[in-house]
Protein backbone atom coordinates (compact mmCIF):
# COMPACT_ATOMS: atom_id res chain seq x y z
CA UNK A 1 0.00 0.00 0.00
CA UNK A 2 2.63 2.56 1.10
CA UNK A 3 6.38 2.46 1.30
CA UNK A 4 6.59 3.23 5.01
CA UNK A 5 8.38 -0.07 5.73
CA UNK A 6 11.59 1.04 3.95
CA UNK A 7 14.74 0.33 5.98
CA UNK A 8 15.95 3.33 7.93
CA UNK A 9 19.43 4.65 7.43
CA UNK A 10 20.52 3.27 10.80
CA UNK A 11 19.33 -0.21 9.87
CA UNK A 12 22.89 -1.50 9.41
CA UNK A 13 23.42 -1.09 13.16
CA UNK A 14 20.77 -3.70 13.92
CA UNK A 15 21.24 -6.54 11.46
CA UNK A 16 18.76 -8.82 13.25
CA UNK A 17 15.88 -6.36 13.35
CA UNK A 18 16.46 -5.38 9.75
CA UNK A 19 13.43 -4.98 7.53
CA UNK A 20 14.88 -7.54 5.11
CA UNK A 21 14.05 -10.29 7.63
CA UNK A 22 11.64 -12.66 5.91
CA UNK A 23 11.51 -15.95 7.84
CA UNK A 24 9.15 -15.72 10.82
CA UNK A 25 10.05 -19.12 12.26
CA UNK A 26 12.72 -17.95 14.68
CA UNK A 27 10.62 -14.97 15.76
CA UNK A 28 7.65 -17.25 16.49
CA UNK A 29 9.91 -19.55 18.51
CA UNK A 30 11.23 -16.58 20.48
CA UNK A 31 7.72 -15.23 21.08
CA UNK A 32 6.47 -18.59 22.34
CA UNK A 33 9.47 -18.95 24.67
CA UNK A 34 8.90 -15.40 25.91
CA UNK A 35 5.22 -16.19 26.57
CA UNK A 36 6.17 -19.25 28.63
CA UNK A 37 8.75 -17.26 30.59
CA UNK A 38 6.31 -14.47 31.42
CA UNK A 39 3.60 -17.01 32.28
CA UNK A 40 6.00 -18.75 34.66
CA UNK A 41 6.80 -15.42 36.31
CA UNK A 42 3.08 -14.66 36.59
CA UNK A 43 2.39 -18.02 38.29
CA UNK A 44 5.35 -17.63 40.67
CA UNK A 45 4.23 -14.14 41.70
CA UNK A 46 0.63 -15.29 42.21
CA UNK A 47 1.76 -18.16 44.46
CA UNK A 48 4.17 -15.97 46.45
CA UNK A 49 1.46 -13.35 46.95
CA UNK A 50 -1.08 -15.96 48.07
CA UNK A 51 1.44 -17.42 50.50
CA UNK A 52 2.57 -14.07 51.90
CA UNK A 53 -0.96 -12.80 52.50
CA UNK A 54 -2.75 -16.02 53.52
CA UNK A 55 -3.51 -14.84 57.09
CA UNK A 56 -4.58 -11.35 55.96
CA UNK A 57 -6.80 -12.69 53.18
CA UNK A 58 -8.50 -15.06 55.64
CA UNK A 59 -9.08 -12.24 58.14
CA UNK A 60 -10.31 -9.79 55.49
CA UNK A 61 -12.58 -12.37 53.83
CA UNK A 62 -14.06 -13.34 57.20
CA UNK A 63 -14.82 -9.73 58.07
CA UNK A 64 -16.32 -9.16 54.64
CA UNK A 65 -18.59 -12.20 55.07
CA UNK A 66 -19.82 -10.85 58.40
CA UNK A 67 -20.66 -7.54 56.75
CA UNK A 68 -22.46 -9.22 53.84
CA UNK A 69 -24.51 -11.24 56.34
CA UNK A 70 -25.58 -7.92 57.90
CA UNK A 71 -26.71 -6.62 54.50
CA UNK A 72 -23.45 -4.91 53.59
CA UNK A 73 -22.43 -4.36 49.99
CA UNK A 74 -19.12 -4.13 48.17
CA UNK A 75 -17.75 -1.21 46.13
CA UNK A 76 -14.67 -1.79 43.96
CA UNK A 77 -12.46 1.05 42.71
CA UNK A 78 -9.69 1.32 40.14
CA UNK A 79 -8.39 3.33 37.18
CA UNK A 80 -7.71 2.09 33.63
CA UNK A 81 -6.95 -1.62 33.44
CA UNK A 82 -7.43 -1.82 37.20
CA UNK A 83 -10.96 -0.43 36.77
CA UNK A 84 -11.74 -3.43 34.56
CA UNK A 85 -10.18 -5.77 37.13
CA UNK A 86 -12.28 -4.02 39.78
CA UNK A 87 -15.36 -4.67 37.65
CA UNK A 88 -14.44 -8.34 37.21
CA UNK A 89 -14.01 -8.63 41.00
CA UNK A 90 -17.38 -6.96 41.64
CA UNK A 91 -19.01 -9.38 39.17
CA UNK A 92 -17.35 -12.32 40.90
CA UNK A 93 -19.10 -11.30 44.13
CA UNK A 94 -22.45 -10.31 42.60
CA UNK A 95 -22.80 -12.92 39.86
CA UNK A 96 -20.52 -15.88 40.72
CA UNK A 97 -20.59 -19.02 38.55
CA UNK A 98 -21.22 -20.91 41.79
CA UNK A 99 -21.91 -19.95 45.40
CA UNK A 100 -23.93 -17.16 46.94
CA UNK A 101 -24.21 -13.76 45.22
CA UNK A 102 -23.87 -10.56 47.25
CA UNK A 103 -24.39 -6.91 46.30
CA UNK A 104 -21.26 -5.51 44.63
CA UNK A 105 -20.44 -3.03 41.89
CA UNK A 106 -17.57 -1.09 40.41
CA UNK A 107 -17.67 2.66 41.03
CA UNK A 108 -16.11 3.24 37.58
CA UNK A 109 -18.92 1.42 35.77
CA UNK A 110 -21.38 4.25 35.24
CA UNK A 111 -20.05 6.74 32.68
CA UNK A 112 -22.79 9.27 33.49
CA UNK A 113 -21.76 9.38 37.15
CA UNK A 114 -18.00 9.29 36.45
CA UNK A 115 -18.10 12.06 33.83
CA UNK A 116 -20.52 14.17 35.86
CA UNK A 117 -18.21 14.09 38.86
CA UNK A 118 -15.04 14.41 36.79
CA UNK A 119 -16.42 17.42 34.98
CA UNK A 120 -18.07 19.18 37.91
CA UNK A 121 -15.86 18.51 40.94
CA UNK A 122 -12.65 17.07 39.47
CA UNK A 123 -11.27 13.66 38.62
CA UNK A 124 -9.73 13.14 42.07
CA UNK A 125 -13.22 13.05 43.58
CA UNK A 126 -14.96 10.62 41.18
CA UNK A 127 -14.93 7.82 43.76
CA UNK A 128 -15.12 9.79 47.01
CA UNK A 129 -18.37 11.50 46.06
CA UNK A 130 -19.93 8.13 45.25
CA UNK A 131 -18.81 6.74 48.63
CA UNK A 132 -20.51 9.73 50.29
CA UNK A 133 -23.69 8.99 48.36
CA UNK A 134 -23.83 5.19 48.69
CA UNK A 135 -21.94 4.04 51.76
CA UNK A 136 -23.40 2.60 54.97
CA UNK A 137 -21.23 1.52 57.90
CA UNK A 138 -21.67 -2.19 57.13
CA UNK A 139 -20.25 -1.89 53.58
CA UNK A 140 -16.85 -2.79 52.12
CA UNK A 141 -14.54 -0.89 49.73
CA UNK A 142 -11.75 -2.57 47.75
CA UNK A 143 -9.31 -0.30 45.88
CA UNK A 144 -6.99 -1.65 43.17
CA UNK A 145 -3.92 0.31 42.08
CA UNK A 146 -0.68 -1.09 40.66
CA UNK A 147 1.23 1.91 42.02
CA UNK A 148 -0.70 2.35 45.25
CA UNK A 149 -0.62 6.09 44.65
CA UNK A 150 -3.82 7.02 42.81
CA UNK A 151 -5.26 10.18 44.36
CA UNK A 152 -8.87 9.37 43.45
CA UNK A 153 -8.60 6.03 45.27
CA UNK A 154 -6.83 7.42 48.34
CA UNK A 155 -9.41 10.18 48.96
CA UNK A 156 -12.22 7.65 48.56
CA UNK A 157 -10.58 5.22 51.00
CA UNK A 158 -10.19 7.96 53.61
CA UNK A 159 -13.86 8.83 53.24
CA UNK A 160 -14.85 5.16 53.40
CA UNK A 161 -12.85 4.58 56.58
CA UNK A 162 -14.44 7.60 58.26
CA UNK A 163 -17.87 6.18 57.41
CA UNK A 164 -17.09 2.84 59.06
CA UNK A 165 -16.51 0.75 55.94
CA UNK A 166 -14.06 -2.12 55.85
CA UNK A 167 -11.29 -0.88 53.56
CA UNK A 168 -9.04 -3.16 51.50
CA UNK A 169 -6.25 -2.11 49.15
CA UNK A 170 -4.51 -4.10 46.39
CA UNK A 171 -1.24 -2.40 45.52
CA UNK A 172 1.97 -3.08 43.61
CA UNK A 173 5.64 -2.12 43.31
CA UNK A 174 6.64 -0.95 46.83
CA UNK A 175 3.03 -0.39 47.86
CA UNK A 176 3.13 3.39 47.43
CA UNK A 177 0.82 5.50 49.57
CA UNK A 178 -1.48 2.53 50.14
CA UNK A 179 1.24 0.61 52.00
CA UNK A 180 1.45 3.33 54.68
CA UNK A 181 -2.17 4.46 54.73
CA UNK A 182 -3.80 4.31 58.18
CA UNK A 183 -7.19 4.31 56.48
CA UNK A 184 -6.70 0.85 54.97
CA UNK A 185 -7.69 -2.08 57.20
CA UNK A 186 -5.82 -4.46 54.86
CA UNK A 187 -3.23 -3.74 52.18
CA UNK A 188 -1.98 -6.48 49.86
CA UNK A 189 1.07 -5.30 47.91
CA UNK A 190 2.24 -7.45 45.01
CA UNK A 191 6.00 -7.08 44.87
CA UNK A 192 6.76 -6.65 41.17
CA UNK A 193 7.82 -3.89 38.78
CA UNK A 194 5.52 -5.14 36.01
CA UNK A 195 2.03 -3.65 35.88
CA UNK A 196 0.83 -6.71 33.93
CA UNK A 197 2.12 -9.23 36.45
CA UNK A 198 0.76 -7.14 39.35
CA UNK A 199 -2.72 -7.10 37.80
CA UNK A 200 -2.64 -10.87 37.27
CA UNK A 201 -1.80 -11.34 40.97
CA UNK A 202 -4.48 -8.84 42.03
CA UNK A 203 -7.02 -11.03 40.24
CA UNK A 204 -5.82 -14.15 42.06
CA UNK A 205 -5.80 -12.39 45.47
CA UNK A 206 -9.32 -11.11 44.78
CA UNK A 207 -10.40 -14.61 43.89
CA UNK A 208 -9.00 -15.94 47.19
CA UNK A 209 -10.80 -13.17 49.09
CA UNK A 210 -14.05 -14.22 47.38
CA UNK A 211 -13.39 -17.89 48.24
CA UNK A 212 -12.87 -17.12 51.92
CA UNK A 213 -16.00 -14.97 51.97
CA UNK A 214 -18.07 -17.72 50.34
CA UNK A 215 -16.75 -20.35 52.71
CA UNK A 216 -17.60 -18.21 55.71
CA UNK A 217 -21.10 -17.33 54.51
CA UNK A 218 -21.88 -21.01 53.96
CA UNK A 219 -21.27 -21.87 57.63
CA UNK A 220 -24.12 -22.21 60.14
CA UNK A 221 -24.64 -18.99 62.13
CA UNK A 222 -23.28 -20.44 65.39
CA UNK A 223 -19.99 -21.26 63.70
CA UNK A 224 -19.77 -18.02 61.71
CA UNK A 225 -20.05 -15.87 64.82
CA UNK A 226 -16.85 -15.46 66.81
CA UNK B 1 -11.34 -25.76 52.70
CA UNK B 2 -10.89 -22.61 50.69
CA UNK B 3 -11.30 -23.18 46.97
CA UNK B 4 -8.02 -22.91 45.16
CA UNK B 5 -7.72 -21.93 41.53
CA UNK B 6 -5.02 -23.20 39.21
CA UNK B 7 -2.44 -20.47 38.56
CA UNK B 8 -2.97 -18.91 35.12
CA UNK B 9 0.65 -19.23 34.08
CA UNK B 10 0.59 -23.00 34.53
CA UNK B 11 -1.76 -23.33 31.54
CA UNK B 12 0.70 -21.72 29.11
CA UNK B 13 2.54 -24.79 27.75
CA UNK B 14 4.22 -25.44 24.41
CA UNK B 15 1.00 -25.56 22.41
CA UNK B 16 -0.76 -22.49 23.86
CA UNK B 17 2.44 -20.43 23.79
CA UNK B 18 2.84 -21.24 20.09
CA UNK B 19 -0.80 -20.30 19.50
CA UNK B 20 -0.25 -16.97 21.28
CA UNK B 21 2.89 -16.30 19.22
CA UNK B 22 1.14 -16.95 15.89
CA UNK B 23 -1.83 -14.80 16.95
CA UNK B 24 0.45 -11.93 18.02
CA UNK B 25 2.23 -11.91 14.64
CA UNK B 26 -1.12 -11.73 12.84
CA UNK B 27 -2.22 -8.90 15.15
CA UNK B 28 0.99 -6.97 14.44
CA UNK B 29 0.68 -7.51 10.68
CA UNK B 30 -2.90 -6.26 10.58
CA UNK B 31 -2.18 -3.29 12.87
CA UNK B 32 0.77 -2.47 10.59
CA UNK B 33 -1.66 -2.36 7.67
CA UNK B 34 -4.03 -0.01 9.52
CA UNK B 35 -6.42 -2.39 11.28
CA UNK B 36 -8.68 -1.50 14.19
CA UNK B 37 -9.12 -4.14 16.90
CA UNK B 38 -12.72 -4.73 18.03
CA UNK B 39 -13.33 -6.62 21.26
CA UNK B 40 -16.46 -8.43 22.44
CA UNK B 41 -17.13 -10.31 25.69
CA UNK B 42 -20.88 -10.54 26.25
CA UNK B 43 -20.50 -12.63 29.42
CA UNK B 44 -17.62 -10.64 30.91
CA UNK B 45 -17.67 -7.06 29.60
CA UNK B 46 -14.73 -5.93 31.77
CA UNK B 47 -12.44 -8.24 29.79
CA UNK B 48 -13.45 -6.45 26.57
CA UNK B 49 -12.69 -3.11 28.19
CA UNK B 50 -9.35 -4.36 29.54
CA UNK B 51 -8.17 -5.54 26.10
CA UNK B 52 -9.15 -2.21 24.54
CA UNK B 53 -7.45 -0.03 27.16
CA UNK B 54 -4.35 -2.24 26.97
CA UNK B 55 -3.83 -1.46 23.27
CA UNK B 56 -5.04 2.16 23.34
CA UNK B 57 -3.11 3.26 26.43
CA UNK B 58 -0.08 0.98 26.91
CA UNK B 59 1.24 0.51 30.44
CA UNK B 60 4.80 0.81 29.13
CA UNK B 61 5.78 4.37 28.23
CA UNK B 62 6.82 4.84 24.62
CA UNK B 63 4.89 1.90 23.17
CA UNK B 64 2.62 3.06 20.37
CA UNK B 65 -1.10 3.51 20.97
CA UNK B 66 -3.13 1.20 18.76
CA UNK B 67 -6.80 1.55 17.82
CA UNK B 68 -8.96 -0.83 19.84
CA UNK B 69 -12.57 -0.53 20.96
CA UNK B 70 -14.74 -2.63 23.28
CA UNK B 71 -18.17 -3.36 21.79
CA UNK B 72 -20.46 -3.88 24.79
CA UNK B 73 -23.93 -2.94 23.56
CA UNK B 74 -26.70 -5.56 23.91
CA UNK B 75 -26.19 -6.75 20.30
CA UNK B 76 -22.42 -7.06 19.76
CA UNK B 77 -22.91 -8.73 16.35
CA UNK B 78 -24.76 -5.69 15.01
CA UNK B 79 -22.10 -3.44 16.56
CA UNK B 80 -19.21 -5.42 15.07
CA UNK B 81 -20.92 -5.61 11.66
CA UNK B 82 -21.23 -1.86 11.28
CA UNK B 83 -17.92 -1.00 12.94
CA UNK B 84 -15.61 -3.41 11.17
CA UNK B 85 -13.97 -2.99 7.79
CA UNK B 86 -11.99 -5.47 5.68
CA UNK B 87 -8.56 -5.98 7.25
CA UNK B 88 -9.74 -5.34 10.81
CA UNK B 89 -9.37 -7.59 13.86
CA UNK B 90 -11.92 -9.06 16.28
CA UNK B 91 -11.10 -10.59 19.66
CA UNK B 92 -13.80 -12.41 21.60
CA UNK B 93 -13.34 -13.39 25.24
CA UNK B 94 -16.14 -15.89 25.70
CA UNK B 95 -17.11 -19.50 26.23
CA UNK B 96 -17.59 -21.70 23.14
CA UNK B 97 -21.38 -21.66 23.50
CA UNK B 98 -21.89 -17.89 23.76
CA UNK B 99 -24.47 -17.31 20.98
CA UNK B 100 -23.47 -13.78 19.95
CA UNK B 101 -19.82 -14.77 19.69
CA UNK B 102 -20.62 -17.94 17.73
CA UNK B 103 -22.61 -15.76 15.32
CA UNK B 104 -19.93 -13.04 15.05
CA UNK B 105 -17.24 -15.64 14.37
CA UNK B 106 -19.14 -17.27 11.50
CA UNK B 107 -19.84 -13.88 9.92
CA UNK B 108 -16.34 -12.41 10.33
CA UNK B 109 -14.94 -13.96 7.12
CA UNK B 110 -17.62 -12.12 5.16
CA UNK B 111 -16.59 -8.90 6.88
CA UNK B 112 -12.92 -9.53 6.00
CA UNK B 113 -12.07 -9.59 9.70
CA UNK B 114 -9.40 -11.78 11.30
CA UNK B 115 -10.62 -13.41 14.51
CA UNK B 116 -9.14 -14.48 17.85
CA UNK B 117 -11.19 -16.36 20.42
CA UNK B 118 -10.03 -16.53 24.05
CA UNK B 119 -11.89 -18.80 26.45
CA UNK B 120 -12.01 -21.84 28.67
CA UNK B 121 -14.07 -25.00 29.05
CA UNK B 122 -15.25 -27.01 26.02
CA UNK B 123 -13.47 -25.79 22.89
CA UNK B 124 -15.09 -24.19 19.85
CA UNK B 125 -14.88 -26.41 16.75
CA UNK B 126 -11.57 -26.27 14.88
CA UNK B 127 -11.58 -23.38 12.43
CA UNK B 128 -14.30 -21.46 14.28
CA UNK B 129 -11.83 -18.57 14.56
CA UNK B 130 -8.48 -17.81 12.92
CA UNK B 131 -6.81 -18.21 16.32
CA UNK B 132 -8.38 -20.18 19.16
CA UNK B 133 -6.51 -19.43 22.41
CA UNK B 134 -7.98 -21.86 24.86
CA UNK B 135 -7.68 -22.92 28.50
CA UNK B 136 -8.64 -26.58 28.70
CA UNK B 137 -10.22 -26.49 32.15
CA UNK B 138 -13.75 -27.24 33.29
CA UNK B 139 -13.42 -24.84 36.27
CA UNK B 140 -16.16 -22.22 35.71
CA UNK B 141 -14.18 -19.74 37.82
CA UNK B 142 -11.27 -19.45 35.34
CA UNK B 143 -12.57 -16.12 33.91
CA UNK B 144 -12.25 -14.49 37.36
CA UNK B 145 -8.77 -15.71 38.33
CA UNK B 146 -6.59 -13.54 36.10
CA UNK B 147 -5.93 -16.26 33.54
CA UNK B 148 -7.64 -14.44 30.66
CA UNK B 149 -5.94 -11.23 31.80
CA UNK B 150 -2.59 -13.02 31.52
CA UNK B 151 -3.46 -14.23 28.01
CA UNK B 152 -4.32 -10.81 26.60
CA UNK B 153 -1.39 -9.24 28.44
CA UNK B 154 0.87 -11.75 26.66
CA UNK B 155 -0.82 -11.02 23.32
CA UNK B 156 -0.16 -7.31 23.79
CA UNK B 157 3.46 -7.87 24.86
CA UNK B 158 4.23 -10.24 21.96
CA UNK B 159 2.50 -7.98 19.42
CA UNK B 160 4.81 -5.13 20.34
CA UNK B 161 7.85 -7.40 20.00
CA UNK B 162 6.70 -8.10 16.42
CA UNK B 163 6.83 -4.36 15.62
CA UNK B 164 10.60 -4.61 16.10
CA UNK B 165 10.71 -6.94 13.06
CA UNK B 166 9.36 -4.78 10.23
CA UNK B 167 10.53 -7.22 7.56
CA UNK B 168 8.08 -9.80 8.88
CA UNK B 169 5.15 -7.39 8.84
CA UNK B 170 5.13 -6.92 5.07
CA UNK B 171 2.17 -8.33 3.18
CA UNK B 172 2.84 -11.90 2.14
CA UNK B 173 1.88 -13.35 -1.21
CA UNK B 174 -0.14 -16.13 0.41
CA UNK B 175 -2.15 -13.65 2.46
CA UNK B 176 -3.89 -12.58 -0.74
CA UNK B 177 -5.24 -16.08 -1.20
CA UNK B 178 -8.45 -16.69 0.71
CA UNK B 179 -8.92 -20.26 1.90
CA UNK B 180 -12.65 -19.96 1.35
CA UNK B 181 -12.10 -19.11 -2.32
CA UNK B 182 -11.85 -22.68 -3.57
CA UNK B 183 -14.56 -24.44 -5.53
CA UNK B 184 -17.05 -23.76 -2.76
CA UNK B 185 -17.09 -20.01 -3.31
CA UNK B 186 -16.64 -17.00 -1.08
CA UNK B 187 -18.63 -16.16 2.06
CA UNK B 188 -20.84 -13.08 1.79
CA UNK B 189 -23.40 -11.29 3.94
CA UNK B 190 -26.45 -9.70 2.32
CA UNK B 191 -26.52 -5.91 2.70
CA UNK B 192 -29.53 -5.06 0.50
CA UNK B 193 -32.35 -7.42 -0.50
CA UNK B 194 -32.48 -8.32 -4.19
CA UNK B 195 -33.91 -5.95 -6.78
CA UNK B 196 -34.46 -7.63 -10.17
CA UNK B 197 -32.54 -10.67 -8.97
CA UNK B 198 -29.46 -8.71 -7.84
CA UNK B 199 -28.58 -8.35 -4.12
CA UNK B 200 -25.83 -6.19 -2.66
CA UNK B 201 -23.49 -8.51 -0.78
CA UNK B 202 -20.59 -7.79 1.52
CA UNK B 203 -17.59 -10.10 1.20
CA UNK B 204 -13.98 -9.98 2.39
CA UNK B 205 -12.94 -7.97 -0.66
CA UNK B 206 -15.72 -5.40 -0.34
CA UNK B 207 -19.32 -4.98 -1.54
CA UNK B 208 -20.60 -6.40 -4.82
CA UNK B 209 -23.90 -6.99 -6.62
CA UNK B 210 -24.66 -10.70 -6.78
CA UNK B 211 -27.20 -12.67 -8.82
CA UNK B 212 -29.61 -14.34 -6.37
CA UNK B 213 -32.04 -16.00 -8.79
CA UNK B 214 -30.89 -19.49 -7.74
CA UNK B 215 -31.76 -18.85 -4.08
CA UNK B 216 -34.80 -16.68 -4.63
CA UNK B 217 -35.81 -15.34 -1.21
CA UNK B 218 -32.76 -13.65 0.31
CA UNK B 219 -32.91 -11.44 3.39
CA UNK B 220 -30.63 -8.77 4.82
CA UNK B 221 -27.79 -10.31 6.94
CA UNK B 222 -28.23 -13.77 5.39
CA UNK B 223 -24.90 -15.53 4.95
CA UNK B 224 -24.46 -16.89 1.43
CA UNK B 225 -21.78 -18.46 -0.71
CA UNK B 226 -20.92 -16.48 -3.81
CA UNK B 227 -19.43 -18.18 -6.87
CA UNK B 228 -18.76 -16.47 -10.18
CA UNK B 229 -21.00 -13.53 -9.32
CA UNK B 230 -23.94 -15.65 -8.22
CA UNK B 231 -25.28 -16.71 -4.80
CA UNK B 232 -25.29 -20.50 -4.83
CA UNK B 233 -26.06 -21.50 -1.21
CA UNK B 234 -27.52 -19.97 1.90
CA UNK B 235 -25.73 -20.88 5.17
CA UNK B 236 -28.05 -21.64 8.04
CA UNK B 237 -26.95 -21.30 11.67
CA UNK B 238 -25.66 -24.69 12.78
CA UNK B 239 -26.96 -24.71 16.34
Amino acid sequence: MTTRHEPESTGFLYPFIESEETDATSLLDDLAASARGKAGESARLQQESLDEYAPGLTAAGTQMAERFLRGGRLYTLGNGGSSTDAATLATLFSRPARGRPVAAWSLAADEAVVTALGNDVGFDLIFKRQIIAHARDRDVAIALSTSGNSEDLMTAITEAKQRGLLTVGFSGHDGGRMAVADDLDFCFTVHSQSIHRIQESHAMLGYRLWSVTQEHMARPMSEARP
Amino acid sequence: MTTTAQLGGSYIGMELSADLAAAALDLARRFHDGATLWVISPQWEPHAHHVAVEFVHPVIMGKRALPSVALVEPDPVAQARVASQPGDLLIAVASADEPAVVDAMRRAPAWGVLTLWIGSGPRPPAGAANHILWIDSDDPMVPATGTFVLMYHLLWELTHVCFEHPGLLKPRAESDVCVTCGDEGRLGEVVLEPVNGQALVRAAGGEEWVDTTVLGDVRVNDLILVHAGAAITRLEATS
